[in-house]
């Protein structure tokens, strides 16, 4: 048995060669039942997302250039001219290709590293290649260790840990200063995509209430519905600033909107409750100066580029340390691997008859006297014949129960035949 | 008795080791490794002490060895006690490490002879009035450690520039709650202690107030700790003026301890 991935990501082709080849979740079924012939291809899946095409089959061992070559056929389809994606393609085998779906599932190759999304996508193309029933017991296998490569990748390094977007940013600093955002208020003065985006992360969060001021009451009104918020007055923001523990700022005016006067008062009024201020405005709309005012913190949009930048390069640190992780999987795989292949026990059962028949031979050898090498192959020939069609039988009940991975079976075929590990 | 100390020793060590390579690699696994160590370290060091107090028939708190090894003892239970209300791991990183100091130190010290420590022992004040001190010692290094993890992060997120530690550590929030809360068992620990050695002196002779250097600094050290809780309770100091005040109480906590120790004094012992 033999592990065959092509495809191509972000990285190996364009968005042009990607869109034409990517399935959509109904043709994924279909497609996979064409592609599995259960003689070449014995088990498929694929792997569609907005960032790659890949397809994972496992086939007959020694047939690399056939089930390749089945592959982009399959994925060229009838529209898809082959040079058009053959470049991009990249083709992994055994280990390579273990290598590489670990990677996939643990987000080491996704377009942000440590991005969790792409754990999902895997499960849902696993569970599209169940109900197509082209997932069998090495597909089973391989997935479900690519699972728990993945867990072990995210508890044990972080490279899920830090913030990557500046939207998010705002839910990493709430936890940073105060350990959990539930309970907490959250202030939205004006609004811009960046800063709703924020706000909903932080509802998410846990943020239990969050207020919306904006020079048009109305579109206030309109975004605090979306987040089961409530409309404050803009002209009364310095009162609402007390009560905030979050402020997200996005407007287009030109002048500082919260002035340092006014957090100063706030700050009184909190009773020194730190609190923090995100500034999304260009120009800015809140005063820096607010940043020096004890237990207050602000962020403008240059930190937060700044901050994700670092946060990129601490989970690039952190994948390395990943890599490693996945280096070991990949051989504790092999290892799993090695006792669904009935490939080697058959190949030494064979040998030991074969050698049998030949040793019985040499020893009558000298019995029949003179014979031509015409008459001597012949009757090699017919010995290694009789010990093939009398231990055919045996060997494929061998082989079906590595086949149903039957652990008790396989272990009493070894014993009576007397096979080592 | 050293044997079994050394035994301490090498648990604590182990802990100590697993909990800065866990501070530093960020792994789970380690951590537990960790507090099964520190546990059973803490299993035999009660031992050790209650077999130390049986052997010699006084409470194993008079000679600096002793008192070195019963204030490891007392940060691992103040450890033990946070781990449990805040999860809060990277303390580990620092404490564990001095445990295993003081521990080591306390195995290499020479136990010096003394015909006193019998007779201190009579009085059930001795043991009260030392445990409920080394407890506010404890006390005021998870404050001074809680601090300084207050001020590295605040320092960090004021400059928006965060290092590797700044991912490790616990929020603002949480080590400020344990700053204010040890704060204040420390206080409260420090009063009573003080008041039942003021209860002792009076009774070996009269007098409540010996006037000596280990006593002026627990005093000194005493007014700065309810100085900073009364701050933080009327939230005129919160943040980092109150991590500040948490950070300078302890250097006077040292000065009490050991300051005091090389002026000599009333306060003979450790």
């Amino acid at each position: 048995m033999s592990i065959v991935l092509l495809g191509v990501n972000h990285k190996s082709a364009p968005i042009a060669v990607r869109e034409r080849l990517a399935f959509s979740e109904d043709a994924c079924a279909a497609s996979l039942r064409e592609l599995v012939d259960g003689e070449l291809i014995r088990e498929g899946l694929i792997v569609s997302t907005c960032n790659r095409v890949e397809v994972l089959t496992e086939t007959t061992s020694g047939r690399f250039d056939d089930t390749a070559e089945r592959v982009i056929q399959f994925l060229s389809r009838s529209d898809v001219p082959r040079d058009f994606f053959e470049a991009n393609l990249y083709k992994h085998v055994d280990d390579s290709a273990v290598r590489h779906l670990f990677r996939v599932a643990s987000s080491l190759d996704s377009l942000v590293v440590g991005e969790p999304q792409v754990l999902g996508q895997v499960r849902r193309a696993y569970s599209i290649a169940l109900d197509a029933g082209t997932a069998g017991r090495v597909l089973n296998r391989l997935v479900h260790h690519a699972f728990r490569v993945a867990k072990r990748v995210r508890t044990e390094t972080g490279i899920g840990a830090n913030a990557v977007s500046i939207s998010y940013m705002a839910v990493e600093l709430g936890k940073k200063i105060f350990d959990s955002l539930k309970g907490q208020t959250a202030l939205l003065v004006g609004a811009g995509e960046m800063a709703e985006l924020s706000a909903r992360h932080l509802v998410n969060a846990g943020v239990s209430r969050v207020m919306v001021a904006n020079r048009t009451d109305t579109f206030a009104q309109q975004l605090a519905d979306t987040f089961g918020g409530e409309a404050v007055n803009f002209t009364r923001l310095a009162d609402y600033l007390a009560e905030a523990d979050v402020v997200i700022c996005s407007t287009g005016a030109d002048d500082y909107v919260i002035t340092e006067t006014m957090a100063r008062e706030a700050l009184h009024k909190r009773r020194n409750r730190p609190s923090f201020f995100i500034d999304i405005s260009v120009p800015r709309n809140i005063d820096p100066a607010i940043g020096k005012l004890p237990n207050m913190f602000v962020f403008d949009i240059d930190d937060l580029e700044s901050v994700v930048t670092s946060n990129i390069r601490e989970r690039e640190r952190e994948a390395e340390r990943a890599e490693l992780i996945v280096e070991s999987e990949i051989m504790q795989f092999q290892q799993s691997l090695r006792a669904l292949d009935a490939g080697p026990a058959i190949g030494t059962f064979r040998q030991t008859l074969q050698d049998v028949a030949r040793l019985e031979f040499q020893r009558r050898r000298a019995q029949l006297g003179e014979l031509t090498p015409e008459q001597e192959r012949a009757i090699e020939a017919l010995l290694q014949s009789t010990v093939n069609k009398i231990s055919h039988p045996v060997l494929s009940q061998l082989r079906r129960s590595y086949d149903a991975t039957d652990a008790d079976k396989i272990e009493a075929w070894r014993d009576l035949f007397g096979l080592e590990e | 008795m050293r044997s079994l100390l050394l035994a301490v020793l090498a648990a604590y060590v182990v802990a100590a080791i697993h909990a800065v390579l866990a501070f530093i690699n960020k792994r789970r696994a380690l951590l537990r490794v960790s507090e099964y160590a520190m546990a059973i370290g803490f299993v035999l060091h009660t031992t050790a002490l209650i077999a130390d107090w049986a052997l010699y028939g006084h409470y194993p708190l008079f000679h600096l060895r002793e008192t070195l090894s019963f204030l490891a003892w007392t940060l691992v239970a103040s450890y033990s006690l946070i781990l449990y209300r805040y999860q809060a791991r990277a303390l580990g990183s620092v404490t564990l490490p001095l445990v295993s100091i003081l521990i080591f130190v306390a195995i290499v010290t020479r136990a010096e002879p003394s015909p006193e420590a019998t007779s201190m022992s009579t009085t059930w004040l001795f043991p009260v009035h030392t445990t409920l001190l080394l407890f506010a010692y404890a006390a005021f290094f998870v404050v001074f450690l809680a601090s300084i993890m207050y001020l590295l992060q605040e320092r960090e997120l004021k400059l928006k520039k965060f290092s590797g530690i700044y991912h490790r550590l616990p929020s603002l929030t949480t080590v400020n709650e344990i700053a204010t809360s040890s704060a204040a068992i420390g206080v409260t620990l420090l009063t009573v202690g003080i008041a039942t050695g003021m209860l002792w002196s009076s009774a070996r002779n009269g007098r409540v107030w010996q006037n000596d250097p280990k006593e002026i600094f627990a005093a000194l050290t005493w007014s700065l700790y309810i100085l900073l809780i009364l701050y933080r309770s009327s939230a005129r100091w919160r943040g980092r003026r109150a991590a500040w005040m948490g950070v300078a109480g302890f250097a006077l906590v040292l000065c009490t301890f050991f300051g005091a120790r090389l002026m000599g004094g009333y306060h003979v012992f450790g």
